[in-house]
């Protein structure tokens, strides 16, 4: 495993489409790093830079403090789990866990190629499909598949591309739990791209917030929820979605144009401002209550359910500490 | 009886004209491969007997008369010969003859083998690279290059076949199994990038960026995966380019005479007494028939689907 860094890393599509610009980012050995961002972000990009799939533009790429800029994606010794297409369809199970060992880079003989084949597809439970072709898989096993190939070798980094999107809720839970797990056992460095906040703060070590091919955060997932520097990065976390309303709404002093407020900051029942309520959605073990105030919709989550109905006038505060406060352009406004 | 039935399933009375349609087009187009093919079963004089049979008495003396070369002889020399030792020999002394040598027809027969075959090889394997470059890199100047590549096909290629006539004997590679290769070659080639850069781009170009940060290089990804992925088009197109360059008379008539001449010119041209030798024509014909209808039926699983291929998206 390997210290990955990108060093003003620049790249543009075409010649005209900038696509990354200057991205400064360091993934310690051992860390799993989230790159999140919406798509169109440059979050595959930077991933296929890495990779060695994408010549940039300027900039560097360093494995362990050295450079491997203009080397080919073989040489670079990385393993890429794409979102999809990744498995060759006219191999078994197998030849596409073996394929990568078999490579002229590495040459295993085939009795070391065999355990490791069978130790992986045991943690990932596919050992009873090594003989099935490729093609005839569930989209679930093909995953497992994908991401068994991406670990049966020991690169310098893992490289994921949304691995997880292509399948549906239940089983993508699962392979998060595994993937962090096998992470954590292996000490892997990964760099995991994708949009889903949960799965960023659920895996990740640090998060790196991307914009429009631009880093414009790093930080821990507690950081990032806690304390952005922009309202684009508080949107990025949180479910529900964070308030953000005028400065004028609540007296908040300063030259705030716009603050945030996360919904379980929003306390109800009593409080020195009141509203309507629009809806009232029971999700178990919390409820979302929307609250019609001065003509803005404020969410509101509190735990467990809420006994009220809708159109109903309710009083409620908000908690002033965590109110997040932003100028203008939409950047925190640092209080001290 | 079933009344109800789907809206897209056609009816059994349109299933009944298709099929109709179909047996009617087949037999047209098996009476002269049949007839071609009695021809070549029959003896010398029930082959051009006025009215036609259609029922004879088959016989193999076309494809002895294919295969040997033969000189009358008086009765009283086959007299003085030992009896004939193989059913062949027989059969050409009750014809007065004997046998001087074999024929040049299996020379004419490998003659094609090697020139079919090596050129279908390097059109498919020349366009099968150049169609991959194509589809995957920023080639300069890349529709330009194609329409340039296809525009060799706009005119009949015979129409160039005086130029070629003259510059293949200047350079020495006239009558050689290598310039006819080259040749069949190049007119083969345009079809070969065009039908094949169709296929490459169907296929997801993941799979050999997964191959290469596996640790193979490009060139051998493509031979590990895009080749195995691209066996559809690449079973089409051979079985195009066989087709051409195992049939193609013209160029071969002009441009080959002993060395590499192919079996198409030299068939017609087998002549017996007092005329052309119709059953060995037809057993000859016959004979050329096979390795394509072989070839063909071999790849045919691939065929229905490369050429349907591309039509419809996934």
């Amino acid at each position: 495993m390997a210290k990955v860094e990108l060093k003003n890393l620049t790249k543009t599509y075409d010649k005209k489409i900038l696509a990354l610009e200057d991205i400064n980012l360091t993934i310690e050995d051992g860390q799993f790093f989230v790159l999140l961002g919406p798509s169109g972000a440059g979050k595959t990009t930077t991933l296929r830079c890495i990779a060695g799939l994408e010549k940039i533009d300027s900039g560097s790429v360093l494995f362990n403090n050295e450079s491997v800029t203009e080397d080919q994606p073989a040489s670079r010794d990385v393993s890429f789990v794409f979102q999809q297409f990744s498995l060759y369809p006219h191999y078994t199970v197998y030849e596409n866990l073996a394929f990568p060992l078999r490579s002229p880079m590495r040459k295993l003989p085939e009795d070391e190629i065999k355990t490791k084949i069978e130790s992986i597809s045991k943690m990932l439970k596919i050992s009873n499909k090594l003989k099935n072709k490729a093609t005839e898989l569930s989209g679930g096993e093909m995953q497992r598949v994908a991401i068994g190939r991406a670990l049966v070798r020991e690169p310098s980094i893992y490289l994921m591309d949304e691995p997880l999107s292509s399948l549906d809720a239940k089983l993508r839970e699962s392979l998060r739990v595994e993937l962090k797990n096998i992470q954590t056992n292996l000490n892997a460095t990964i760099l995991y791209v994708t949009h889903d906040q949960a799965e960023a703060t659920t895996l990740a070590d640090k998060i790196g917030v991307l914009k429009e091919g631009k880093i414009v955060q790093i930080g821990t997932p507690e950081e990032i929820y806690e304390n952005p520097n922009s309202i684009y990065v508080s949107q990025r976390l949180g479910s529900p979605k964070i308030n953000v309303l005028p400065g004028s709404l609540f007296n908040i002093n300063g030259n705030t144009s716009t603050f945030g407020i996360r919904p379980e900051n929003i306390l109800l029942g009593t409080g020195n401002y009141s509203g309507k309520i629009i809806s009232i959605e029971n999700l178990g073990s919390e409820t979302v209550v929307a609250i019609n105030f001065e003509g803005h919709e404020v969410l509101s989550s509190i735990q467990g359910a809420y006994k009220s109905s809708i159109n109903e006038t309710i009083n409620f505060d908000i908690n002033t500490n965590k109110v997040l406060k932003f100028n203008k352009e939409g950047n925190r406004i640092n209080e001290r | 009886m079933d009344t109800s039935r789907s809206y897209l399933e056609p009816s059994s009375f349109s299933k009944k004209i298709a099929a109709a349609i179909i047996i009617v087009y087949t037999v047209i187009t098996l009476i002269p491969i049949s007839w071609m093919v009695m021809t070549s079963f029959k003896n010398v004089d029930s082959a051009i007997s006025y009215p036609p049979e259609v029922l004879f008495e088959p016989s193999l003396e076309g494809y002895v008369n294919l295969f040997t070369n033969r000189s009358r002889q008086s009765p009283e020399y086959l007299d003085s010969l030992p009896p004939p030792e193989n059913w062949y020999e027989e059969l050409v002394r009750s014809r007065e003859m004997v046998i001087t040598g074999p024929s040049k027809f299996l020379g004419r027969y490998s003659n094609s083998m090697i020139i079919g075959f090596g050129s279908t090889f390097a059109s498919v394997f020349l366009g099968a690279l150049a169609a991959y470059a194509f589809s995957r890199f920023r080639v300069p100047l890349k529709d330009d290059l194609l329409f340039f590549i296809l525009s060799t096909r706009m005119f009949p290629p015979i129409a160039v076949a005086v130029p070629i006539f003259i510059m293949y004997r200047k350079i020495g590679l006239g009558d050689t199994h290598l310039g006819m290769i080259i040749l069949y070659t190049v007119v083969n080639l345009s079809l070969a990038v065009w039908l094949l850069k169709g296929f490459m781009d169907e296929i997801p170009k993941e799979y050999e960026e997964a191959a290469m940060i596996d640790g193979y290089s490009r060139l051998q990804a493509f031979f590990k995966v895009v080749l195995p992925q691209a066996m559809t088009g690449i079973a089409a197109t051979a079985i195009f380019c066989m087709i051409f360059s195992w049939n193609e008379y013209a160029f071969a008539v002009l441009l080959t005479q002993f060395n590499a001449q192919t079996a198409p010119p030299f068939i017609p041209t087998i002549i017996g007494e007092g005329g052309l030798d119709w059953p060995a024509i037809g057993a000859g014909t016959t004979l050329f028939l096979l390795p394509v209808m072989i070839f063909t039926i071999i790849l045919r699983k691939h065929l229905l689907r490369g050429i349907t291929f591309g039509a419809v998206r996934k």
